[in-house]
């Protein structure tokens, strides 16, 4: 038998306490008083041996009492030979976050934290397995578990290695919430077989402020996951931010010359004094200032908000740069001057665009020049042959009267090649064109009247026309009457389908797919004739959304992030751009050159330190660091103990003994005092 | 304890000695005592005696004119003195042992206790009488003297001094007899009371002393039940009260050659006594004290017949 805690043995000396107590009853009797003893001589003690046999029952049990206590507090344990090293547990499956956001270029962050990431990798044994992820905006694997587990187990901290040498903290937003459920979800996921062993996430990453983490709110935490943070410290805590401050749209065009940045100082800043100014890059690659620089004051765990004047000769000058600070990531933004971008619309329609009866007179005031957008509207007789010129510029066609037949299908090819028509009929007699737009004969379209007035009823506001209208709030088109409608069956035309009908069930918004374009077939117009839709605060909206369809305006944010997608227009070579870095970037489409301005997040700016805390109130168990110790020898047999001890747990037993011990003793003791004072009552009589 | 049961227990109506000694105040308990002795007297077939006879003696000239009885002298026209009232008075001493053996006691009071209110019972008794009663306290020294008095306030007087507490770390029997012999020249009576718990062998020369004086001396020797049988029954240390020596005793196997003892000291007590003429008195704590009182008396009657015609001659040489 082996103790855990020898020491406590010596707690056996007290062993010698009941004997020395059993001893002293026996020498020192109660003393009695009396008034003379000259009558008396000392007696020999007179003891049967009976009591001190009893006397001599309890003494063991007190012996046995207090030996038992003193075993059970040693921890005994039986030497058991270990089938497994125990320090070698079960094997961890281990997914190494590796935070790759902006941030992390602070001064000294990257390297601790390649570092710390390549000490998970060497702890691993041969049984664990260990993948690594990187994270920003979005967490991508950079050595899965697969290739992990693939890879001889003496070459993976080699691998593990130059994946990480090869890696470099980028630019991106960090969205550690997003990142942790796929390190979650990649610990959970398992081909079906339970592992065994811990799981955990190696969190490697500076934790700021700024990190996102709404993600994990609606997140449930698998059970048996648990954090390890292994936070990073910069060597400069300060950092002071940049960041631009964007326009609204419709800004008044008096506020575009200048440029409104926001300049941000971390609270436990050292620096209050800053510099602003504009600077481009130089002929030799390196970035030039250009005068006149701002003076600006931030006090520490502040933000000032302010106006750059943009320069007139501001040849090449697109980027902001703030001096001053430590740290120089987020120090730079880049603004290009706002363009106008210009949208063209065929309107086909004989009526006079001063004529407040008519429609083209409300999508003319309604389509109004802003300064990042101008809509040219050109108006065509219903007559006038097809110009291609015009087609080409024209996102949107809108007819409303009756075309001829080859100008129909003209306008049909058009649309097949990918453009949007927007067939809104001012009468049953332009319902003909409707055939001839579709490619179908005998189209039958009547005029309806309801009785009263007829209300959008069933809208389908996942189309991306009704899409901006599908908030709660602005959802309500009842208050639109419309007085009269031009009715068809839309069964009789191939691939339409009804994105909003009227409350008689009659179509009032349909869709017929075109090839790669689409006709939009409106039963009635907007004009006041027909309802009060041009009057509604719905027209402009749905005006846009068309527009949008049409692929005229780009949606375009306010400014680009890193990490953003930004749609190409047609003729570029591809689709869409993805930012990966902050700059000015430019892109082909066609003759059309497209530029960029592609700024940090404004989050990353806020380094201070993001508290534990925070992951724990979103259900996140968090552990603390791992030390990489290797046990020695001593430390292994130890260990043994404990485990052997924890496994048999005997002092549970000698507690329950010593227990029932100290029970008997106590009978037994109440019983001869019970007995003995039986005796001495008696005994007089 | 069959030697020394001096008045066989009588009636229940007398007053339990635990009740008794349950009353604080000492002169209630005496008088207590006293009262129910007294009321008890009528049904005595002794009632009628006193602790002396008074007696009137014709007017001879010389005589001191104050002590004529005037009253007798206007009923008769004949000129007697009261020469025996004030004589025979009683002049009684006691002897009160406070030593701290005293204070033992195994049936809720001690015998200090016990001999306090036989004390205080005695000079009540006597005070009632119109007596003089003193008191000698002593243990191995002598404590208080207070000189025998019929006075107002002297009762009480003596009474506090009963009350004090037992401290003398041992009794020295023949001292107080000597001081007794020296400071009291006039004849009169000495209740000596103590346990009595110490060596006799100079007791029997001190009393002889006193009784050559012409005392009449009484022994009260005041005895706890536990003290006679040795009623205790656990072995323990023994610890003398008195002189603090211990020693380890089993009752059980000491008892007998104890009360042996006991009873050869008490045996050489009363055989000293009844050499001397001197009444003795062995009284156990828990016997009710009008027992003591009326043996002490029935004693004293017995002994005035025996000694009346010595006791008269030597009383009327004391005139004052």
């Amino acid at each position: 038998m082996n103790f855990l805690t020898p020491l406590f043995l010596l707690g056996g000396l007290a062993l010698a306490a009941p004997i020395i107590f059993h001893l002293i009853r026996r020498t020192t009797r109660e003393r009695v008083s009396f008034s003379s003893l000259m009558f008396l001589l000392p007696t020999p003690p007179r003891l049967s041996k009976r009591s001190r046999l009893e006397h001599l029952l309890l003494l063991l049990l007190r012996c046995l009492a207090l030996l038992l206590l003193v075993l059970g507090f040693s921890r005994p344990f039986f030497k058991e030979t270990p089938l497994l090293d125990p320090t070698a547990a079960q094997p961890t499956r281990t997914v190494v976050l590796l935070d790759v956001s902006a941030s992390m270029r602070r001064a000294g962050v990257w390297a601790a934290a390649k570092e710390r990431a390549e000490v998970v990798a060497r702890r691993a044994g041969p049984a664990d397995q260990v993948a690594i992820y990187t994270f920003d905006r979005t967490a991508t694997p950079l050595l899965p578990f697969e290739e992990w587990c693939r890879t001889a187990a003496g070459d993976r901290v080699a691998l593990a290695t130059s994946r990480l040498s090869a890696t470099a903290a980028g630019w991106g937003a960090t969205q550690l919430g997003a990142a942790l459920i796929t390190a979650a979800e990649a610990l959970t996921e398992n081909d079906g077989k339970p592992t065994p062993g811990p799981r955990e996430i190696v969190l490697v990453s500076d934790l700021q402020a700024g990190s996102r983490l709404d993600a994990l709110q609606a997140y449930e935490w698998p059970k048996g996951v648990r954090l390890i943070v292994e936070a990073v410290k910069a060597k400069n805590p300060t950092n002071a931010g940049l960041q631009l401050v964007a326009d609204s749209a419709d800004a008044s065009r008096a506020a575009a010359s200048t440029v409104r940045v926001r300049v941000t100082n971390s609270a436990d800043a050292q620096r209050e004094q800053f510099k602003l100014s504009w600077a481009r890059m130089g002929a030799t690659g390196a970035v030039e200032m250009v005068e006149p620089t701002i003076n600006i004051y931030v006090p520490p765990g502040q933000s000032r908000v302010v106006a750059m004047p943009v320069q007139k000769d501001a040849r090449g000058l697109d980027r902001i740069v703030l001096q001053g600070d430590d740290e120089d990531f987020d120090n730079t933004v880049y603004v290009i001057p706002p363009t106008q971008q210009k949208i063209g619309v065929l309107w086909f329609g004989s009526e006079s665009p001063e004529d407040a009866r008519q429609s083209l007179f409300f999508l003319r005031r309604a389509l109004a020049e802003t300064p990042k957008l101008a809509v040219s509207v050109l108006a065509r007789l219903p007559s006038a042959a097809l110009l291609p010129g015009d087609i080409e510029a024209a996102s949107v066609i809108f007819i409303t009267e009756a075309l001829s037949a080859p100008a129909a299908a003209a306008l049909r090819e058009q649309a097949r090649a990918g453009k949007t028509l927007v067939f809104a009929p001012k009468s049953a007699a332009a319902g003909v064109t409707l055939g001839a737009l579709v490619g179908v004969d005998g189209v039958a379209v009547t005029e309806a009247k309801p009785t009263n007035y007829a209300m959008l009823a069933e809208i389908d506001f996942k189309h991306p026309l009704f899409a901006p209208f599908s908030d709660p709030r602005f959802s309500d088109f009842t208050k639109i009457h419309f007085w009269r409608y031009r009715k068809f069956d839309p069964a009789s035309l191939p691939d339409a389908r009804v994105i909003a009908k009227f409350d008689s069930g009659d179509p009032a918004v349909t869709e017929i797919t075109l090839g790669k374009g689409r006709l939009l077939v409106l039963a009635a117009g907007w004009q006041p004739e027909d309802s009060q839709l041009a009057v509604s605060s719905k027209f402009v909206p749905l005006l846009w959304s068309l527009l949008d369809l049409g692929g005229g305006t780009m949606g375009a944010p306010a400014q680009w992030l890193v990490g953003d997608t930004a749609p190409l227009p047609a003729g570029a070579t591809e689709k869409e751009i993805r930012f990966t870095e902050p700059g000015i970037r430019d892109a082909k489409a066609g003759e059309l050159s497209v530029r960029f301005a592609v700024n940090l997040d404004a989050n990353e700016s806020r380094t201070a330190p993001l508290s534990s805390d925070e992951l724990e109130r979103l259900g996140v168990p968090v552990s603390a660091p791992v030390e990489t110790k290797t046990p020695s020898k001593e430390d292994k047999v130890l260990l043994q103990g404990i485990e052997a001890e924890n496994r048999q747990k005997l002092w549970r037993w000698l507690i329950a003994a010593t227990l029932a011990v100290l029970v008997i003793e106590s009978a037994l003791a109440g019983w001869a005092a019970r007995k003995q004072s039986l005796k001495t009552e008696e005994s007089p009589t | 304890m069959a030697t020394a049961a001096p008045v066989s227990t009588p009636t229940g109506s007398l007053i339990d000695a635990q009740a008794l000694m349950g009353i604080r105040s000492l002169e209630l308990r005496a008088r207590s005592v006293v009262e129910g002795f007294i009321s008890g007297m009528h049904r005595s077939p002794y009632h009628g005696f006193s602790v002396e006879f008074t007696e009137y003696r014709q007017y001879s000239p010389g005589d001191d004119p104050r002590y004529l009885d005037w009253r007798v002298v206007a009923r008769s026209d004949r000129y007697f003195i009261k020469k025996y009232e004030d004589e025979t008075n009683l002049r009684c001493h006691l002897l009160v042992d406070q030593s701290r053996s005293m204070d033992y006691g195994t049936r809720g009071h001690t015998k200090s206790a016990y001999a306090a209110t036989l004390a205080a019972t005695l000079a009540y008794f006597l005070h009632l009488q119109g007596d003089a009663t003193g008191l000698l306290t002593f243990d191995d020294q002598m404590r208080e003297f207070l000189p025998a008095r019929h006075r107002s306030g002297h009762l009480r007087q003596l009474m506090h001094a009963l009350e004090r507490t037992p401290t003398g770390q041992s009794t020295d029997l023949g001292a107080p007899l000597d001081r007794m012999a020296n400071l009291v020249r006039k004849r009169g009576m000495v209740a000596f009371i103590s346990d009595f718990l110490a060596p006799l062998e100079q007791l029997e020369k001190k009393l002889l002393v006193l009784t050559a004086c012409g005392h009449e001396v009484v022994v009260f020797q005041v005895l706890d039940p536990a003290e006679l049988n040795l009623g205790l029954e656990q072995p323990a240390m023994f610890e003398d009260i008195e002189s603090g020596r211990t020693l380890y005793l089993d009752p059980a196997a000491a008892r007998a050659g104890y009360v042996q003892k006991l009873e050869a000291h008490c045996a050489g007590l009363r055989a000293t006594c009844r050499k001397l003429g001197i009444g003795y008195h062995l009284l156990a704590t828990d016997q009710p004290l009008e027992l003591a009182l009326f043996g002490f008396l029935q004693d004293r009657m017995k002994r005035g017949r025996q000694f009346r015609p010595g006791a008269r001659a030597a009383g009327a040489g004391g005139g004052a």
